[in-house]
């Protein structure tokens, strides 16, 4: 049975790992991310409506859209939840990775993929199932391309929280500040089998357009070409430094200096941050649309 | 040998117990929203959008343009439904939608309605919608997000849109 939209923003946390780690980031966006949850809380934040009936009558109309399967919500939830929890077998296979570099189990790097080459493809993986995502809850609004960038450009709130998490957690702390470019010379030399043996890809391979491993290769790296400027500008616009973020984080998790390596790997398994703000996405997107339909 | 054998007794013991009390415990209330959970999950369930609905795209042209410092950016498009944000410097003050309500039974409460806007019967809805149908069929709202954009600034901004364009939508 399919899950009820309403459980799933009701029973999203307001503390723990994601939660702390997401706020950590609040000096990259300062009040953009308010960790919104409950069914009717988002109904009456967004709407400004208070009216109970009011208020149920507009959670209803959302909760029948969502469980349309054909209108791309179930979908998008799926992509958000599959991205989370197939990135955290990566990060298993990176710490695996940094343990045969520092320790006599060298021999287990013929086993694992190189934690940059694994990165740089998770990082592509991730971008991708937001653009997909994305079109499954707004289809693609507007008449033309620049409608379209337009309408991604307008990211505020928990998706644009969703984005700086990705260029933090998945660029920064992982391959450091020049983290597009070295993600996207990366992803140029990958071969489609490389790809297809990449967890968080095989997750979600499904709904990524391309009609084979390599069309859908494609597809990540053109893609991941288009939005490098964007990735680019907001770290130097917002002045975000490896540094900092590190700092930020010593809040949420303890490591020490010669640690910070395993800080990736630590928040790949357990920061399921696509999963959290993703929901949020899904219960603001609903409500803006059903309040108008009603 | 006593002991041991009492002890072994005494877990299942507690674990039975611990299962009753919470089986017997408080259900929690049932949500408001199970109802139309289980109607819209069971098998042969309406569609949320009617088949016949007009697609989203159709109604990107009737629209109001960006202009005077207001920004109209597109936000969904959907079958029988599109939504644009309002801005001004930056910020969401209003979002413009228009609808098909052969989907959701919405115009019914035009029937109530005693003002026309641009020609077309309006009702408010809540504090802080504004709406008009259009040929019997689609619905034009305007919802504020701002304290700042008042019911007059609703009007206005629906007369903005091309109404009687909508209304020939065929």
């Amino acid at each position: 049975m399919s899950q009820a939209i309403y459980k799933l923003v009701d029973d999203l946390p307001t503390g723990g790992l994601t939660v702390m780690a997401l706020k950590a980031l609040d000096f990259v966006i300062p009040g953009q991310w308010q960790n919104l949850v409950g069914f009717d809380n988002t109904i009456r934040t967004v709407t400004g409506e208070t009216d109970p009936a009011l208020v149920k009558q507009i959670g209803e109309r959302a909760v029948t859209l969502f469980n349309d399967k054909s209108q791309g919500y179930q979908r998008a939830l799926w992509l958000y939840e599959t991205v989370d929890s197939a990135s955290g077998l990566l990060g298993t296979a990176a710490l695996a990775n940094r343990i045969g570099q520092d320790t006599f189990l060298g021999f287990l790097q013929n086993f694992t993929p190189k934690p940059e080459k694994a990165q740089s493809i998770d990082l592509g993986v991730k971008l991708v199932t937001e653009i997909v995502a994305f079109c499954q809850i707004n289809g693609i609004p507007g008449d033309s391309v620049g409608d379209f960038l337009a309408a991604i450009a307008d990211y505020s709130g928990e998706s644009l929280m969703r984005m700086a998490a990705l260029v933090c957690f998945d660029g920064i702390i992982p391959l450091g500040p020049t983290f597009a470019e070295q993600a996207l010379n990366t992803l140029t030399g990958t071969t489609a089998t490389e790809l297809d043996s990449n967890p968080t890809f095989k997750g979600v391979k499904d709904l990524i357009p391309g009609n084979n491993p390599a069309g859908k290769l494609n597809f990540i790296t053109q893609s991941f070409a288009t939005t490098r400027g964007w990735m680019e500008t907001f770290v130097s616009s917002h002045g975000i430094t490896r540094d900092k973020l590190l700092g930020n984080l010593r809040s949420v998790v303890e490591f020490t200096d010669d640690k910070a390596d395993y800080v990736g790997a630590l928040l790949d398994m357990n920061v399921k941050y696509y999963r959290h703000t993703g929901i949020q996405t899904l219960g603001r997107r609903l409500v803006e649309r059903a309040v108008a339909e009603i | 040998m006593l002991m041991v054998r009492w002890r072994r007794v005494l877990a299942p013991l507690f674990l039975s117990l611990l299962l009753l009390v919470t089986a017997c415990g408080p259900a929690a209330p049932p949500s408001p929203y199970a109802q139309v959970q289980e109607e819209t999950t069971q098998r042969g369930a309406a569609p949320a959008v009617a088949p016949e609905a007009t697609q989203g795209a159709q109604f990107n042209r009737f629209f109001p343009a960006s202009g005077e410092g207001y920004q109209v950016v597109p936000a969904q498009e959907k079958k029988g439904f599109a939504e644009y944000k309002l801005k001004r410097d930056g910020k969401d003050v209003a979002m413009l939608a228009i609808n098909d309500t052969t989907s959701t039974g919405a115009a019914a409460k035009f029937a109530q309605s005693t003002e026309k806007i641009g020609g077309y019967p309006a009702v408010d809805q809540g504090t802080q919608a504004t709406a008009v149908l259009v040929g019997d069929r689609y619905q034009v709202k305007v919802l504020s997000r701002d304290d700042g954009f008042t019911r007059a600034d609703r009007v206005a901004w629906l007369e903005k849109f091309d109404l009687n364009g909508l209304a020939n939508l065929k």
